[in-house]
């Protein structure tokens, strides 16, 4: 029986999407800086935004893998878009899709699968960063439901969203183990949200504040059933590095591909700087990187098809491919010199877009201090 | 209705490097693409889904790794394909491929519309689509740009002349060669291409026997034509700079062009 490969025909579809759609536009979009409707739109009818869900339930029956190649082979083009789909591939709408009701798949699940509504996710306050267990946006039990109060921040596409799956605290004395999220619509009485930032990187992702006064939801609203917040947080997590190490992977490649064709090109000293020991050095550093990369991404991203738990795995595909993304910015934007500094290259832009990449998914020093206890120390 | 769409799997440049050696194609590492003509023609087949009663069905020949091209075609929404692939088939001229097409469509029973590329950008021949129209005795009308009325037996499409267009009505069934109209070629739905993935798709394969034929019908061995060799041509061209002021350097010039009776 001859038949495709699926990995191998989903990267060859993205990647020429990406190559026709996203790369000769990318430096204009990140100009800008606006929320890239035109390619949300064509990748929601690509069917791309339900990558990870079953196909007889509004999803396009793929898997974290698929999900992963897909992510990397958008952030090859422009990081924002990848982040964007991204986010309303699995953290904007994953706990809606597990555990909303069918009016609430109907209402919420399905328009964002067809990209007509966009669903964000709400951990991080102001006051409440790595330290999650500190989170103080409280889920009050009422009659009928909660009363939810409290102020998320680094919203990732909050000034486009119609819904938000947000972390709360229901106990503060259990600390991680009170969390729980609920499903709060942005048009519900209540909720209110900042200007957009002004960002470093990422510059078409819109980001902001919400700030939730006395909204109140109703029971069926409460995502996680009561004590299994932690549970699911743990699950996400690991699946959201997977996520990110893929994004930098994207990123590596992009900055490898121009640093090739910079190196094969540009001549100095009569000839082209390629030929140049120190060149070939950063180049040979970034494609081994990539490889090691890959291999640890779509390591973890198979044992979380396979349904093991593969936190400690993506934890360390996160850290290295992300940390090799830096490196990778950085040494692009050497090879180009001068031009690495020009607004008018691509390099200044990998080297912003990796910032991005450090602090989505937990910062390096919370990383290495997990990594470091499963090591035994 | 039931429409059958011609597409072919080709190499992703208009630049096709020849072995020096072997005079073959060099196929390693260049990617592969359906033929951009034929996506227009899918894309136009697709579009007269969404007005009109139509069963898809595209086909292929190629190798085994020219499954991705049959893939894709459904995942932009073909409803079945028929791939054929067979070692037999291999090296096949214009003609034996034409062959081997037709006898393929005459194996799938009743047919109203067959729509292909112009012109494949790796064989540049634009010989297929008409050869096959022949083989199977049906009227043909190529470079097609519109289709603008589909009936029970007959449509009314616009085809590309140098200096403008023609508005032909032609009896069904017929065969058109279309090139790039108004309509952009979709992009696949994911779900679409991993069902066209699974062993259960609605993707048969055939070989030789499948559509009788026998191995000396179809492939080298039913080609009409040989190629001798392949070769790309060298350019070889010296230019000359000329020196001095504007009046000797024209003079030169002037006089270099009478030489070589240019003038
Ligand atoms: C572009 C962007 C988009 C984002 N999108 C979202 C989103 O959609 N949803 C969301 O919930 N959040 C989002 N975030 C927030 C992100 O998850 C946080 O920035 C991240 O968790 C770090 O929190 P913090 O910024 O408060 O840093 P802090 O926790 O204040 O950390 C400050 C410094 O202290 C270090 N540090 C903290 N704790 C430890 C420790 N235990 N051991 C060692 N060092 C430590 C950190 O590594 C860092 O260097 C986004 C962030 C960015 C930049
Ligand atoms: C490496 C190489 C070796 C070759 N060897 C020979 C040889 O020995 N002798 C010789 O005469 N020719 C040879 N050819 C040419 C080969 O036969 C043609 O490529 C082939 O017959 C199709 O012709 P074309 O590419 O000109 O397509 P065109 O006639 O330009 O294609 C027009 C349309 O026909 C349809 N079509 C064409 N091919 C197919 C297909 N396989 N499956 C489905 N639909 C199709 C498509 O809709 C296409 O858009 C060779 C070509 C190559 C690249």
């Amino acid at each position: 029986m001859i038949r495709s490969n699926p990995e191998e025909l989903i990267r060859k579809t993205i990647a020429r999407f990406v190559d026709a759609e996203i790369i000769p536009v990318a430096q204009e979009l990140d100009n800008k800086g606006e929320f890239p409707r035109e390619i949300f739109e064509k990748l929601a009818r690509m069917g791309l935004f339900g990558i990870r869900y079953p196909r007889n339930k509004g999803g396009a029956g793929g898997n974290t893998t698929l999900y992963c190649i897909i992510c990397e082979e958008l952030a090859r083009g422009l990081v924002s878009v990848a982040s964007i789909t991204a986010m309303q591939c699995l953290m904007g709408t994953n706990f809606l899709f597990h555990y909303g009701t069918e009016e609430m798949r109907e209402q919420y699940f399905l328009p964002a699968m067809r990209g007509e509504k966009i669903g964000c996710f709400c951990m991080t306050e102001p006051d409440a960063g790595s330290d999650l267990g500190a989170i103080t946006t409280r889920a009050t039990e009422v009659d009928g439901g909660y009363l939810i109060n409290g102020m998320k921040t680094w919203v990732t596409d909050g000034p486009e969203a119609s819904f938000y799956t947000v972390m709360c605290q229901t106990d503060p004395k259990k600390r991680l183990r009170g969390i729980g999220y609920f499903f709060i619509p942005r048009d519900f009485p209540g909720v209110s949200t900042s200007p957009r930032f002004e960002c470093l990187g990422t510059r078409t992702t819109p980001i902001c504040e919400v700030a939730f006064k006395d909204v109140f939801i109703p029971k069926e609203y409460r995502l996680t059933p009561e004590g299994e917040g932690l549970n699911a947080f743990l699950k996400i997590i690991a699946e959201i590095r997977a996520m990110t190490a893929a994004l930098a992977i994207g990123l590596q490649r992009a900055a490898m591909d121009d640093s090739i064709k910079y190196a094969n090109e540009r001549v100095a000293s009569g000839q082209t700087i390629g030929k140049f020991q120190l060149i070939q050095a950063k180049i040979a550093n970034m494609a081994t990187n990539l490889e090691a990369s890959k291999l640890l991404t779509y390591k973890s991203a198979a044992m979380i098809d396979a349904g093991r738990d593969a936190l400690k795995e993506a934890t360390m595909a996160k850290y290295f491919a992300t940390e090799a993304a830096c490196s990778a910015a950085d040494e692009c934007t050497r090879i180009f010199a001068g031009y690495g500094y020009s607004m008018e290259y691509t390099a200044q832009r990998y080297y912003r877009d990796t910032r991005f990449l450090l602090s989505g998914g937990g910062t390096h020093e919370v990383l290495q201090g997990n990594i470091a206890r499963w090591a035994g120390v | 209705m039931n429409i059958i769409v011609l597409i072919k799997q080709v190499p992703n440049t208009t630049e096709v490097k020849l072995d020096p050696k072997t005079g073959n194609l060099i196929r390693e590492g260049v990617e592969t693409i359906i033929n951009p003509d034929d996506l227009h023609a899918l894309e136009a087949a697709l579009a007269l889904k969404e007005t009109h009663e139509a069963v898809v069905t595209v086909l292929s020949m190629g190798p085994p790794q020219a499954i991705d091209a049959v893939s894709e075609a459904m995942g932009m929404g073909a409803d079945k394909a028929v791939f054929l692939s067979d070692r037999a088939f291999a090296g096949a001229d214009t003609w034996a491929t034409s062959y081997t097409l037709g006898k393929a469509i005459q194996h799938m029973g009743e047919v109203d519309l067959i729509l292909a590329g112009r012109q494949a950008i790796d064989g540049d021949t634009a010989q297929v689509g008409p050869q096959v129209a022949d083989f199977l005795d049906l009227p043909q009308v190529t470079y097609v740009f519109d289709i603008q009325a589909v009936h029970a037996d007959y449509v009314v499409v616009k085809r590309r002349l140098e200096d403008g267009y023609e508005r032909i009505q032609c009896r069904l069934p017929a065969l058109l060669t279309v090139i790039p109209g108004a309509g952009k070629p979709r992009y696949p739905m994911a779900s679409r291409l991993l069902l066209a993935c699974r062993e259960k798709a609605p993707i048969q394969v055939w070989n030789a026997a499948d559509i009788r034929v026998t191995t000396a019908e179809v492939g080298l061995e039913g080609s009409l034509t040989q190629v001798m060799r392949t070769f790309a041509p060298k350019f070889e061209r010296r230019g000359t700079m000329l020196e001095g002021g504007t009046v000797d350097v024209v003079r030169t010039l002037t006089a270099h062009l009478r030489e070589n009776k240019l003038v």
